[in-house]
């Protein structure tokens, strides 16, 4: 269990926290939320003691945290941070024993525990343990980091914005396995974060907290129906609304279209394609107004019969306007079959076009953020 | 061996230039990663020092040695001294500042996992800085190897002889066959450097491999 007893502090005449008092069970999720500058993260540095608090205590399983010595508390706390942190000197096998080698664990030991965290998030031990952190992606680091934190098996984990700088994919993965390593291992974690999506997702319990006090620290069902005050609601506000948001075709559709004049030679035109690694030119009139498309399967059919690409032109392309509602452009995209709609501005000239790509793109962006 | 390096009198200059920075380069190197650790370890009062220092620094070697010699008088350990003093200065420069450019989160994440000040220093912080401090002990072998022609103003020996006797007497084939020597000297001791540098660098701060 780990308890805050009206722990206050200062820095200068700014009041960073203003008597916090709390209490973590064993086993949970803690999440601490609110704007920044709320002292979230200050209060996060104070249970390994990075930050000291003017008055007031802080109690791990009902021990005050300043009777032990900084070093070896720190130790016993997993930490993970949001600029990942991982040593660039050190391969993935030394950053995740770090901690195990300070608690002078023996090699077989270190090993045995490199080998068995590597598995837990499915990266091989043989791929990636002789690597370093300069050579992995962002998402795979911050893996590394949680392993770094969870080395030494300590019965509590901080976590400062841990997936913060992460993209969204990645961070969705990342949440998955927290939780389910945290339902594996049972481990007491408190979770820093602004994203309040993140918190109701992963806390199984939120402390909100606004100008260095809690604002309501409450399971996130328990928030989510009955926020304490208007800031809250604001921040559960910005995560409900979004959804709901009107949506146009130009949010979903792609912009790096390549137009010619009709009256383009047809050399010039498969040159273009073959440039640009396309099999489809938009094809528009003088005042720059869609006219169609020419595709490179049809200039080949053409063979030499034709010099210019005017009689090519297909006009048969579904066209939808650029403020049409995203979900009847959906509908049409699905059901015509093709391969991918036209946007035309109100002036009649091409804006773009929604691909299949393009729209579960845009899709996931919408849903995942 | 003796009557051969008699013999040749260049050679013998050239040996006695390589023991001079041989022995005062290794010393102002460790000199120097000491003192930039100490700085490093008070950054506000080191903002006073390091300038006073690179003041310093700008007393003219030829100063410097002229003084020294009052005290220490006419022996090889007078150059050495010297040398040493002045081969402090950029590896200090460059220690002070390969640490302090470690970047916050290595320095909060050794913190977090509970290292000591000594264990963060050897672990994590210098060998972050190792690039850094590699280069400032090329520069003070290169420079020193420029520095012992010196040597000769106090008559201790070493390629210098060749030019004062050629400045002294206009022979400009005397001053070549001092500065010659010398220049290959500082080029292929500057290359041991860099053989040294890829050692120490740890790899994963090198070219391609690392995030830096």
């Amino acid at each position: 269990m780990l308890r805050f007893d009206h722990v206050s502090m200062s820095y200068g005449s700014h009041q960073v926290l203003n008597d916090l008092s709390f209490e973590i069970q064993d086993g949970q999720l803690a999440v601490l939320i609110g704007p920044s500058g709320c002292g979230k993260t200050t209060t996060l540095k104070m249970i390994n003691r990075l930050i000291e608090p003017d008055t007031g205590k802080i109690y791990i399983s009902g021990e005050d945290i300043t009777k032990q010595d900084k070093v070896k508390l720190r130790r016993r706390i997993g930490y993970v941070i949001q600029q990942i942190g991982l040593f660039p000197n050190m391969t993935v096998e030394q950053n995740i024993s770090v901690v195990p080698k300070l608690l002078k664990y023996s090699k077989e030991d270190c090993t045995e525990i490199v080998h068995n965290l590597l598995d837990m998030v499915n990266m091989p031990y043989e791929q990636y343990a002789k690597k370093y952190p300069g050579e992995m992606s962002g998402g795979q680091q911050q893996r590394i980091g949680v392993l770094r934190a969870l080395a030494a098996s300590p019965p509590i984990v901080l976590m400062d914005e841990p997936f913060g700088a992460l993209d969204p994919m990645t961070r969705r993965t990342l949440q998955q396995e927290i939780r389910s390593l945290q339902q594996k291992l049972g481990k007491t974690i408190v979770f820093v974060t602004h994203d309040m999506e993140e918190a109701l997702d992963l806390g199984d319990v939120i402390i909100f907290m606004n100008r260095g006090t809690i604002e309501q620290m409450a399971p996130p069902e328990e928030m989510l129906a009955h926020p304490a005050s208007g800031l809250i609601q604001d921040f559960l506000g910005k995560q409900m609304s979004g959804q709901n948001e009107h949506l146009t075709a130009t949010d979903f559709m792609r912009t790096d279209i390549v137009s010619v004049p009709q009256n383009r030679g047809v050399h010039e035109c498969t040159s273009k394609m073959k440039r640009r690694g396309i099999d489809t030119l938009i094809v528009v009139d003088e005042t720059a107004k869609y006219l169609g498309t020419v595709s490179i399967a049809d200039i080949r059919m053409a063979g030499s019969t034709v010099s210019t690409i005017e009689p090519l032109i297909k006009s048969c392309h579904t066209t939808v306007a650029v403020d049409d509602d995203a979900k009847s452009c959906f509908e049409t995209l699905i059901s015509k079959g093709g391969n991918y709609l036209v946007v035309l501005n109100h002036d009649g000239t091409a804006a773009g076009i929604i691909t299949k790509t393009s729209m579960a793109s845009a899709m996931a962006e919408q849903l995942w953020g | 061996m003796a009557t051969l390096l008699d013999r040749i009198p260049l050679l013998q200059s050239i040996l006695i230039h390589l023991g001079y920075v041989i022995s005062s380069v290794p010393l102002g190197f460790f000199m120097g990663v000491f003192l930039g650790i100490l700085l490093s370890r008070i950054p506000k009062l080191s903002k006073l020092i390091l300038p006073l220092l690179s003041i310093f620094n700008t007393i003219p070697g030829i100063v410097f040695i002229g003084i020294l010699f009052l005290y220490t008088g006419m022996r090889p350990i007078t150059v050495i001294i010297a040398l040493s003093v002045y081969a402090t200065f950029p590896v200090l420069k460059n220690t002070y500042a390969g640490l302090m450019d470690v970047d916050r989160q290595y320095i909060d994440a050794a913190k977090g996992c509970g290292m000591s000040t000594v264990q963060r220093l050897t672990q994590v912080e210098l060998p972050l800085a190792m690039p850094t401090i590699i280069g400032g002990l090329r520069l003070s072998t290169v420079y020193t190897v420029s520095w012992a022609v010196l040597a000769a103003m106090i008559g201790q020996g070493g390629l210098g002889d060749y030019v004062y006797r050629g400045v002294s007497s206009n022979n400009n084939t005397l001053i070549l066959t001092g500065a010659i020597p010398a220049a290959i000297l500082a080029y292929a001791l500057g290359s041991l450097v860099d053989w040294l540098q890829k050692l120490a660098v740890p790899r994963g701060l090198r070219k391609g491999g690392g995030n830096h």
